[in-house]
């Protein structure tokens, strides 16, 4: 059912890509499919002791596995990455207009994201779970730069993507380090371990998870990812990717308690960025960016509860993580919704929406007061957990950590409070009539999630019977924790009601005052910067070492040979060297040393090259003094062609070489001096050095009997080191691919940008590597 | 431009391609056994393309499909083995009697081989290619108002323009 499942998603995938252009927005109605398969699947596993698996040996030598594991957390995660994936594609088919453009690349796009995440939370190995985070992090680039004719929009995606590509580098040596301590690759087989390299796994897998969850420093990258379409925003930065680093942090922390670094370094990471977060939320005016905000503090509760390790904590972790879930989803869309009908999302502008909205109101007030922790929604239940594992700290923990929880807790509410009175309540309300109607697809999705904050509190035995198998396959001592519709009077509850109460307050009375706009974005811009810099850097390298100047590239090129030789000074046995075998040779050698001097005295070019041909086919004369029929052919058939292409080539220069400086000479008859002494030094040094028999006669034997020839050379090449031919072959397929691509663009540029106007530039997704090529071209 | 001055260099050219075409064949299959092989008998073909080219008996053209049908030769030769469980790039040898040219023995060497020539032949159009040598034989049949100027390498462009 898993390889099914996975090669259903995969099938649409690709057929979405090529007949998508075709359906348009009907292509997410495709997309659906696979997800809701998926989701329904899943759903029947939830909470169930069986596990499922399915894998195979990928390389066979490195223990490199693909594995998938379907026990209770994968069901559980899988059912809210594919359902809720089900319900943006429906929501987004509502949220674009009728004639939105590449919708098919958009629904291809979402697909492959879904697929990406399903085989992450499936993932058994943690190479698998390695290829599936990368994945993951290529399609969400995909998906932020989605309009990437906007210039905000693709910064956005390349900035996305070069912090969780940085984060894919680190959890990838952080898993090369754990398998080499933990002796596994299985996260199924997961023991704790200690040590150095322990510690330094974790330290990596924590910065990788980090980057992905959106932690500080490194969360600055999803607030530019709202540049993305809002389905995006509710599917990836609320639901699924965001949560990529929370997953792996929940299954591979029972490697880790043990290790000195782990607890502190995620709880530094969890506070700093829930703290920074809720502040962020109540700063902005945009209500996308104040969700954003809100998500990247809400990821610090997560990564905080499941630093502290605790089974309590791990419990309220993963509670929350899926009532998160559900109500961020929820908000985003409720956010697109507004977006779409009212035209803007700024809480300045918006006012008294629910008028013009009842069933958006409705849906926000629900999943606003879910994610405050108001009963009776199912966020109450989880956010109880939370504060009940955080008053069961004692010391400097309780203080520190809980005190923080507890804090976060009550921004949380305040800045729920103030977008829900900024887009809803306040002011006078807008005018029927400004507000586009109402689209069935969009609130449809909205009111299943709604309806589901609240199912989930009605059914919360269920919810409870759901999540605890879940927990208890990375922390079996949960088993005893429930969520509890109604605590009694415990000092959570009577907690709970202070946090709402203070909460409410601050909300109420930010939402009064009138901020104009947001704070700017510095982190993000530091994060352009540098990687503008560093391009900034390259294009000034390049420019230096790739100067256009062929005898410069010659004169390295020497260079670095003569370098190379000094070594081979040393071997040289002035005992193995004579003069020659056969007075022949030395008749030869006296011919290309005559013609090599002469092509460098020569002024016209025609005979320059011919004398080069001299050269090349006076060595072919020493080919058949040494006996290499082989080698005499090739090196004919290679002077003849290269002798007549000069011709041709020829044919575009002046006939007579233009005269050099007396300095330019000089220099000129170094280089070339510098380089036959060279190659003359290498070949006597290897020459006095053989090591061992020559393989000839052994090679000779196998031509035979194993390549069935009687050609040795050509047995080696066809047979015993075909591969190598092979590798030669494709070098050069790609050498006269490069000469076509020259020419052709050569051809191709040139007349344009002198005859015709300059044409409107199409939408170039990469500019900058155009304008490389184009350098490198000239 | 040497067609032009010289009937005779274009009449041998002509005369020669043949000889050529048969000598090349004749290096590819004997490479088994004797001298010869692949990137000879490719490199044998580049030359009487260039020839004909010079002479102005021929264009250069669809390099890429020559290219692409000697890479997909030898790279099905080199992946077909893994189907057979055969390590990559194993190779079959095949002996048959023939009516006129007695036991032949081959392989997919051979194939591989073939795809090696495909890909020289293809690596020289492209040169020629790169070189215009196209424009250099179009230049010499139709008056061009560029004929006898002496151009330097730098400035080899004008002629994209007037083309």
């Amino acid at each position: 059912m898993i390889w099914f499942l996975l090669a259903l998603h995969v099938v649409v995938v690709v057929a979405l890509s090529f007949v998508g252009r075709h359906l348009g927005r009907r292509s997410l109605w495709l997309a659906a499919v696979p997800m809701a398969a998926t989701a329904a699947w899943s759903a029947t596993r939830l909470g169930s002791a069986e596990v499922v698996t399915a894998g195979f040996e990928w390389v066979p030598g490195l223990d490199v596995t693909i594995e998938f594991r379907v026990n209770a957390m994968g069901a559980l995660l899988s059912t809210l990455v594919s359902g809720i994936g089900a319900l943006v594609c429906v929501y987004a088919v509502g949220y674009f207009s009728a004639g939105a453009a590449s919708m098919g690349r958009f629904a291809a796009t979402l697909l492959a994201f879904s697929t990406a995440m399903v085989g992450l939370v499936w993932a058994d190995s943690v190479w698998t779970l390695f290829i599936f985070w990368e994945l993951t992090s290529i399609t969400s680039f995909l998906l932020v730069g989605f309009k990437h004719a906007d210039p905000v929009a693709r910064t956005a995606a390349r900035r996305a993507l070069v912090i969780t590509a940085a984060g894919g580098l680190s959890l990838l040596a952080g898993f090369v380090l754990f398998v080499d301590a933990a002796g596994t690759t299985r996260l199924s087989e997961i023991t704790p371990i200690t040590g150095s390299t322990a510690t330094a796994a974790a330290i990596l897998i924590l910065v990788a998870a980090a980057t992905k969850s959106a932690q500080f420093p490194f969360h600055v990258w999803l607030p530019g990812a709202m540049a993305a379409p809002t389905p995006v925003s509710a599917y990836l930065h609320s639901a699924t990717m965001v949560k990529a680093g929370v997953i792996l942090v929940a299954v591979i922390a029972p490697a880790f308690q043990d290790t000195e670094v782990w607890k502190p370094l995620g709880l530094s990471f969890g506070l700093a960025t829930m703290l920074w977060g809720a502040i962020g939320a109540l700063r902005h005016v945009d209500a996308k960016l104040i969700l954003a905000w809100g998500t990247v503090s809400q990821l610090g509760l997560l990564i905080t509860l499941l630093a502290l390790g605790t089974p309590k904590a791990t419990f309220a972790a993963i509670s929350i993580l899926v009532a998160h879930a559900v109500f961020k989803a929820a908000l985003f869309m409720v956010v697109g919704e507004v977006d779409v009908r009212a035209g803007t999302r700024n809480i300045n502008e918006l006012s008294g929406l629910r008028r013009a909205m009842p069933i958006t109101f409705v849906v926000a007030v629900i999943s606003g007061a879910s994610m405050a922790g108001i009963p009776p929604l199912l966020g109450f239940p989880t956010k109880e957990a939370a504060i009940e594992a955080a008053l069961g700290l004692s010391g400097a923990e309780f203080w520190i950590v809980g005190g923080l929880i507890i804090g976060g807790s009550v921004l949380t509410v305040a800045y729920t409070t103030r977008l829900l009175i900024g887009m809803f309540a306040s002011g006078e309300p807008m005018p029927e009539r400004e507000v586009a109607p109402r689209r069935p697809a969009m609130s449809a999705p909205e009111a299943v999630l709604a309806a589901a904050s609240v199912l989930g509190f009605v059914a919360l035995g269920w919810v409870t019977g759901v999540v605890r198998p879940a927990v208890v396959t990375v922390a079996p001592k949960a088993e005893v924790y429930s969520l509890l519709r109604w605590p009694g009077l415990t000092d959570a509850f009577i907690t709970s009601l202070v946090i709402v109460a203070f909460g409410l307050l601050i909300g109420a009375l930010l939402a009064r005052r009138h901020v104009v706009s947001g704070p700017t974005a510095r982190g993000a811009a530091n994060v352009d910067w540098t990687i503008d810099g560093v391009g900034r850097l390259a294009r000034q390298v390049a420019a230096r070492v790739q100067h256009g100047s062929l005898p410069l590239y010659l004169a390295t090129t020497v260079l670095v040979v003569c370098v190379a030789s000094v070594p081979f000074v040393g071997e040289i046995d002035t005992d193995t060297l004579y003069w020659w075998d056969n007075w022949a040779e030395a008749v030869l050698v006296v011919m290309i040393v005559t013609a090599a001097i002469s092509a460098t005295k020569v002024s016209s070019r025609l005979g320059a090259a011919l004398v080069l041909g001299a050269v090349g086919f006076s060595v072919a004369g020493l080919f058949v003094a040494y006996g290499a029929p082989d080698l005499v052919l090739t090196q004919l058939l290679v002077e003849t062609v290269i002798v007549v292409g000069f011709v041709v080539g020829l044919g575009r220069l002046a006939t007579k070489f233009p005269t050099p400086t007396r300095l330019w000479l000089a220099g000129r008859l170094v280089i070339a001096g510098a380089m036959g002494t060279a190659v003359a030094v290498a070949l006597a040094g290897s020459a006095g050095n053989t090591v061992g028999d020559a393989p000839i006669r052994e090679l000779a034997e196998t031509a035979q009997t194993d390549g069935g020839g009687k050609n040795v050379v050509n047995v080696i090449l066809t047979d015993t080191r075909a591969l190598d031919t092979f590798g030669e072959v494709i070098v050069l397929m790609v050498v006269a691919v490069g000469i076509l691509n020259l020419s052709t663009r050569r051809g191709r540029t040139r007349p344009t940008a002198v005859a015709a106007p300059p044409a409107p530039a199409p939408p170039d997704p990469a500019p900058a590597l155009v304008e490389a090529v184009d350098e490198v071209a000239r | 431009m040497i067609a032009r001055t010289s009937p005779i260099v274009s009449l041998a050219v002509r005369a020669v391609t043949p000889i050529a075409l048969v000598v090349a064949a004749y290096v590819l299959f004997a490479g088994h056994n004797q001298p010869g092989g692949g990137f000879a008998a490719g490199l044998m073909l580049g030359a009487v393309i260039v020839l004909r080219t010079v002479a102005g008996i021929q264009q250069p053209r669809s390099a890429t499909v020559w290219l692409s049908v000697g890479g997909v030769i030898a790279g099905l030769v080199a992946i077909a083995p893994l189907l057979w469980g055969e390590p990559l790039l194993d190779q079959v040898v095949v002996t048959w009697d023939v009516p006129v040219l007695g036991t032949v023995k081959t392989g997919s060497a051979l194939l591989f081989d073939l795809g090696v020539v495909a890909i020289v032949v293809g690596l020289v159009l492209a040169v020629l290619d790169g070189l215009d040598a196209t424009s250099l034989v179009d230049r010499d049949r139709t008056p061009a108002p560029a004929s006898g100027r002496s151009g330097d390498a730098a400035t080899p462009d004008d002629r994209g323009a007037s083309a």
